[in-house]
């Protein structure tokens, strides 16, 4: 999904903070290769200790599931057993882990930037967002709610604010917490659509969509067109956290993976 | 791990889970027989709702994933290949480097480089 990374960077570049990527980064293997094998945490730990080699010690992340499962096997490899292993595993490929590496979803490192941010809102905008909080971020919460945000994991305010901060009004229609049903789409597509269709109803009073999670936006914009083959009416805009924050920055909608003039 | 046993079938679970909500089980037979290889422990989504919620606090979570494992030559076609695909190059969906390359140079993002193949399957199965 390259309109989301590049939205992120832009905004990110915009606070000052520069991405470095990740070079031969494995796929986290959330869900899928933990529904297969234990050892998912190795996978997860080879990341890790990439971004440790390169000398950094947070990693940024823009998808609920990466966020999960990293952080999950930070925390699984502070156990001296587990880190041995993953350090054994490691050893041939000249790479080793610590498992100290945090990892931070962009919903939480802007809001973490709130007060910074609210001064570079030059272009408040006048919309009605229907949110969808992006579930592997929050929970489980003796986990991922291990920062200063008191976000309650069951339901998050931190992307709420971040939206009402680009001047966009929050609709509320009740499936804000409610995942987006994209991981259904493995194993069984059409309950991934009703899913995604259950959504779309709901929001017909907003303008548009706000993820914070590629899953989301893969489902309920990429597949769409699946969703309301039978019904064009319920088709709604969608789009990422860092496009809405850009446009509400003054960044230009190419640099944030909008066609000029034809995202509304 | 707090194991199925401090289910007080209560239904919290059920009542937050998305999947439940369009019609499709994923929690419900499986509390009701952690034993059943049935199909629906594919259906959950991971989005931890039942397991927040739950106030035995059983770890759903990490029970369904064990019961994935166990029953893993019945997954679903959509898991088997994202699985396979992982071990084989590293994604779960795999991409040329070259297409790769392109996509990236026209919006204007940094290269990247893809993971050596073979290396997710050396990392994973260490002791086979």
């Amino acid at each position: 999904m390259p309109e989301y990374e590049a939205a992120t960077r832009a905004v990110l570049r915009a606070l000052g903070i520069e991405l470095e990527i990740v070079q031969e980064a494995v796929c986290c293997g959330s869900p899928v290769v933990e529904s297969f094998t234990a050892g998912w945490v190795y996978l997860a730990a080879y990341n890790l200790a990439l971004v440790e080699r390169m000398g950094h010690g947070t990693v940024v992340t823009v998808c609920g599931g990466c966020t999960n499962t990293l952080t999950r096997a930070a925390r699984a490899l502070q156990d001296p057993d587990v880190r041995a292993e993953a350090n054994r595993r490691l050893e041939p490929l000249g790479l080793s882990v610590t498992g100290q590496v945090e990892v931070k979803h962009l919903v939480r490192l802007l809001a973490g930037r709130e007060e910074e941010l609210r001064t570079r809102i030059i272009r408040p905008l006048s919309l009605h967002v229907a949110l969808t909080n992006p579930c592997q971020v929050f929970r489980p919460g003796d986990v991922m709610g291990s920062d200063d945000s008191g976000d309650d994991p069951m339901e998050p305010q931190s992307l709420r604010r971040l939206v009402e901060l680009t001047g966009a009004e929050v609709v509320e229609y009740g499936g804000e917490d409610e995942c987006c049903g994209a991981t259904l789409y493995l194993a069984d597509p059409s309950l991934a659509l009703a899913a995604g269709r259950r959504k779309l109803e709901a929001v017909q009073g907003a303008d548009l969509l706000l993820h914070g999670c590629g899953n989301c936006q893969l489902l309920l914009r990429r597949f769409q067109r699946l969703i309301i083959r039978d019904e064009p009416g319920l088709r709604k805009q969608a789009l990422l956290l860092p496009q809405l924050v850009g446009l509400a920055m003054g960044l230009p909608e190419e640099e944030l993976g909008l066609r000029e003039g034809t995202w509304r | 791990m707090n194991h199925p046993e401090s289910c007080i079938q209560c239904g919290t679970c059920v009542t937050v889970c998305p999947v439940e909500m369009v019609g499709g089980h994923a929690i419900v037979s499986f509390l009701a027989d952690p034993d059943a290889t049935d199909y629906s422990v594919w259906l959950c989504t991971s989005c931890w709702r039942c397991q927040e919620a739950c106030p035995g606090e059983v770890d759903i979570y990490g029970l369904m994933m064990e019961q994935r494992r166990a029953v893993s030559l019945q997954a679903p076609t959509g898991y088997r290949a994202a699985f396979e695909s992982v071990l084989a190059c590293g994604l779960a969906l795999e991409v040329p480097q070259g297409e790769l390359d392109q996509v990236r140079a026209a919006w204007g993002l940094e290269p990247v480089r893809l993971p050596p193949p073979g290396l997710a399957r050396a990392l994973l199965c260490a002791d086979e």
